[in-house]
């Protein structure tokens, strides 16, 4: 009986499919970054006095964007730019893409104001930088390659998203979005001298230009402390994130589910576009985490000055407390074997 | 012996207003420029952490640090400087803004 052989040998991939995935979630939870963020999460529940000063964090931040933008500018060099540009316009397409679909759900699933929705519109659609890390180094930890340049997508889909949601935040659908609300400028020109944006595009140039020669000289303060870097980045958002869980009664169950849910989507919409740009299994899978990430860093900022009529409470809460800790944990495993599947 | 020894010197103190603006920290370019338009010379402003109405502000992120902004003013610039604070930024932002008297030796300096 052929047919059920057949089905037979489905069943039997869809076990090993299933194995992978777990073997993938339990090797990426157990890397010092993530066990720092549980840390830092259990900080903040068990109300521990520990607390990083502002300027650390500061610190922190700036390190790390100006690595990963570095890394990205030396092998945007290595590739050419010939083999960025056409993944780099569809990553910041589906940024400002992104937007578009979730504010109609959030305005008529979730009943959030057109503001809240316009919010919560422009964290989803802008990205992570530290979600992004995390899935380097998931894929890293595994010894799968990717397209290091990935980190120029991280760059350009930054910005979008979050000029997108403003305008629709300012009721750009009901026709009474003006260019000269002050918001709409500033959230313009965030998206340009941001210091996330300008640190990252502008460390990217600098790599770009600088190339391999000018990576062995940086590369001790760079790239050998990263990792360290990282873990003290995380076990700071664990406390940031723990401290937002008080809130998820007040974001409400649609949010929970929104934060689970926009982050499957978006990130195998994400995989797909790599696919379909030419991105390898690894490059894919940071696209697809990229579009599944939701911004807390640049977001929230721009945000709160162009749409102050916003709650900050859903955006935050959604993007910290809920996605974040999703994509970190299960997410980057998960968008790694779809990407491997349909690759396959 | 300095006949003068214990009286301290003359001093001609002016009466001026100082307004207090403790604020989310994000809000610090928008308040300075509102500074500036309403017509200030100055001002000092130092990161503070604390809570209220929206929460508390821990302060070890940018996010949810706040920040106070100390300013001298005559009192009629006082008075126009929190009346635009109230109807430009209260509404939408964690914000606490009030004026106190002090006294400076050099009025013509605010």
């Amino acid at each position: 009986m052929p047919i059920l052989e057949l089905e037979r040998i489905d069943s039997v991939t869809d076990k090993s499919s299933l194995m992978d995935l777990l073997t993938a979630i339990q090797s990426n939870l157990l890397s010092p970054a993530i066990l720092f963020f549980v840390l830092g999460v259990f900080a903040a529940v068990s109300k521990s006095d520990l607390k990083f000063p502002e300027a650390l964090y500061s610190t922190l931040t700036i390190y790390l964007l100006t690595a990963i933008g570095f890394k990205g500018g030396v092998a945007v060099h290595q590739a050419g730019i010939g083999a960025v540009w056409l993944p780099a316009l569809a990553a910041m397409l589906l940024g400002a893409l992104i937007p578009l679909w979730t504010y109609p759900v959030l305005r008529k699933a979730g009943k959030f104001s057109v503001a809240d929705a316009g919010a919560i519109a422009a964290h989803y659609g802008s990205v992570s930088a530290v979600t992004f890390i995390a899935a380097t180094n998931f894929l890293k930890s595994i010894h799968q390659p990717y397209e290091s340049y990935a980190s120029a997508f991280l760059a350009v889909m930054e910005s979008p998203a979050i000029i997108v949601g403003v305008m629709l935040g300012k009721g750009a659908l009901g026709g009474k979005l003006s260019l000269r609300d002050a918001g709409v400028r500033h959230a313009l020109r965030d998206a340009v001298l941001g210091k996330g944006v300008l640190l990252l595009v502008g460390a990217l140039i600098i790599g770009a230009l600088s190339g391999p020669a000018g990576m062995t000289m940086v590369e001790g303060f760079f790239v050998t402390p990263f990792q360290g870097v990282l873990a003290l980045f995380l076990l700071e958002m664990g406390m940031v994130a723990g401290r937002r869980l008080g809130d998820l009664k007040k974001a409400g169950l649609f949010l929970v589910l929104f934060g689970i849910s926009a982050p499957l989507l978006h990130g195998t919409v994400g995989v797909l576009l790599g696919l379909w740009t030419g991105l390898s299994i690894g490059g894919c899978t940071l696209l697809g985490v990229l579009a599944a990430s939701a911004s807390y860093i640049a977001a929230p900022a721009a945000v709160r000055l162009s749409l102050p009529e916003a709650n900050p409470t859903y955006s935050l809460t959604g993007a910290l407390a809920i996605t974040f800790p999703f994509n970190i944990t299960i997410g980057v495993p998960l968008f790694f074997e779809i990407a491997k599947r349909l690759h396959a | 012996m300095n006949p003068n020894f214990n009286t301290p010197p003359a001093m001609n103190l002016h009466p001026m207003k100082r307004v207090t603006i403790i604020c989310e920290s994000i809000l610090e370019d928008r308040v300075l420029e509102l500074l500036q338009e309403t017509g200030a010379q100055g001002h000092t402003a130092f990161p503070v952490r604390g809570g209220g109405h929206q929460g508390e502000r821990c302060a070890d992120i940018t996010e949810t640090a706040n920040v106070q902004i100390d300013v001298i003013l005559k009192p009629a610039i006082a008075e126009a400087l929190l009346q635009r604070l109230q109807t430009e930024l209260f509404a939408d932002y964690a914000m606490v803004a009030y004026e106190s008297d002090v006294r400076v030796l050099r009025p013509d300096k605010f």
